[in-house]
């Protein structure tokens, strides 16, 4: 049997689910407000005291160990903060540019490699050598970006060879789109699968989530039929 | 109600206007009900999760892993079954693994994943400092990804407990050429900053990710900056399936395929709605007819 602190993690876990999908009766609730705002506060509340330890992992203890560097990092992060003080907030400005700076920098340095050099390079492939199944890979891929590219000419009118091109395109796009579809639905099954899981492995666990559907739906059904619903669920 | 309206009461209406919560609730049985009691449906094994088996495979006891839980905690549901197996595969081969979160809500993941490899690990010997470390939160952003990359002893001094790395397994790692391979297991957060600041430059990494994201990392492992990618829930049991384990991901296979059939047989309802019944009348109505 699972100890009090975890069965508590359970019962409340499995209730407040419940609460949230409650949106899917289509109407606004309070047990979705409740779950919304719960849910909110522990966000909040973890991100901070996690944020904090990051600084103090890897700010202080590297400014006690000597890298005296990094107390420029706190410099600028109290910078940031004068802008609370209208009179000061201009002051924030440098830390936000240098940011802004550093982290474009930083990601064009490398984005330019994986996002678009090596992708050039991905695409110049044999198309002539490999088994059966890989020349068909290859002649796939080559094709499409063959046919799609000109769908993306703003500058010439698309007209002609180059419309048939460009409308086979598109085609080419919406097969891609709902290949995209189904993986983006597997996804969210996934995480609906996953999260489940959480709640029927092991067995102890099912007739909580059980009894939580059952009270969470026959609230929401109760409170709809006695006009309550709207009226006791808070305003956005 | 006028003769009209009586006429179009057909089954094409209902197929085009029925009640959007029966979809809920039918998924709800759907998934709920084979999670209960399992059907046990059997499973392929794609070329993609095969590629990435054959990865870890590789691995041996001189080898350190980074694994990344690149993840909320609601992703990590989906991840689980991938997230399990992959450090079940680390353990096994007894490389010395170190664990970096990029999202305050995962640093509650490591305790579960351990837990839930508890007996492996006794089994193998693989102790906290000795063969794993949980660094913790340290991944905030692109800067803290490249930091680590550039001077790994500068940016990381001590674990989440706040225990110095010094003495442990890390101390040998100076920046990405230490690191043997990088296991992300991913929605997305900072994957792509990972990938640029080791992967880019030789690091191998492998990526466990969501559903939503395959289509995009496929484009990596075609240029071979990555060298495999698991397919989320599926490429999870898949991997289970490789390694003879009949763990979450396998047990999950029941409620995921039925779901699947559930979205065939609904987008069929629908297509045949519409065209019965939205479809006529939409026509009629700009005819005026």
């Amino acid at each position: 049997m699972p100890d009090i602190i975890e069965l508590s993690i359970v019962v409340v876990g499995a209730f407040l689910a419940m609460c949230m999908f409650s949106t899917l009766y289509g109407k606004s609730s309070p047990m979705y407000a409740l779950a919304e705002e719960s849910y909110l506060g522990f966000a909040t509340g973890l991100t901070i005291v996690v944020n904090v330890l990051y600084l103090y992992n890897t700010g202080i203890v590297g400014i006690r160990a000597g890298d005296w560097v990094l107390s420029f990092g706190f410099l600028l992060g109290f910078m940031i903060v004068v802008r609370i003080f209208p009179k000061y907030s201009y002051i924030s400005r440098i830390p936000i540019a240098i940011t802004l700076g550093s982290g474009l920098g930083l990601g064009l340095r490398t984005t330019i490699f994986t996002g678009f050099l090596d992708q050039i390079r991905g695409t110049i492939i044999q198309l002539f050598s490999g088994s059966a199944k890989t020349l068909l890979y290859q002649w796939t891929i080559a094709i499409c970006v063959l046919f799609t590219l000109p769908f993306f000419l703003y500058t010439v009118e698309l007209k002609g060879p180059l419309g048939w091109v460009a409308k086979i395109g598109e085609y080419l796009m919406y097969i891609s789109f709902g290949a995209s579809f189904a993986q983006t639905f597997m996804g969210r099954l996934g995480l609906f699968v996953g999260f489940m899981q959480y709640y029927t492995v092991p067995d102890w666990k099912i007739p909580i989530l059980v009894l939580s559907m059952i009270i969470v739906l026959a609230l929401i059904v109760a409170l709809d039929k006695t006009n309550l619903l709207a009226r006791l669920t808070p305003e956005e | 109600m006028s003769v009209s309206d009586e006429k179009e009461k057909s089954i094409f209406r209902y197929l085009s206007e029925y009640d959007r919560r029966i979809i809920y609730f039918l998924l709800f049985i759907v998934v709920v009900g084979p999670l209960i009691s399992p059907i046990a449906m059997p499973i392929s094994v794609s070329p993609d999760s095969k590629q990435y088996y054959d990865v870890l495979r590789t691995l041996g006891s001189n080898d350190i892993v980074l694994t990344v839980l690149d993840t909320e905690f609601s992703g990590y549901m989906e991840l689980q079954s991938g997230v399990i197996a992959s450090t079940r595969m680390i353990i096994e081969k007894e490389s010395k693994m170190a664990v970096a979160i990029s999202h305050p809500e995962a640093t509650i993941i490591p305790d579960i994943l351990f837990g839930a490899l508890k007996d492996l690990m006794d089994a193998h010997h693989y102790t906290y400092g000795d063969s794993y470390l949980v660094l913790g939160y340290i991944y905030q952003n692109e800067a803290s990804v490249a930091s680590s990359a550039e001077d790994f002893q500068g940016f990381v001094r001590q674990d989440w407990q706040g225990r110095p790395i010094k003495g442990t397994f890390l101390e040998q790692v100076r920046s990405w050429k230490d690191i043997s391979l990088i296991v992300s297991h991913t929605t997305g957060i900072l994957s792509g900053s990972v990938m640029n600041h080791f992967a880019l430059r030789g690091t191998r990494m492998i990526v466990n990710c969501i559903g939503g994201m395959i289509p995009g990392q496929k484009t990596y492992l075609n240029t071979g900056i990555l060298k495999a990618v698991l397919p989320a829930m599926r490429g999870g049991a898949e991997l289970e399936s490789l390694i003879g384990i009949r763990g979450l991901g396998t047990k999950a296979m029941d409620a995921f395929t039925l779901g699947h059939y559930m979205l065939i047989a609904f987008i069929i309802i629908g297509n045949i709605g519409y065209f019965g019944y939205a479809r006529p009348r939409a026509q009629k109505a700009r005819t005026g007819g």
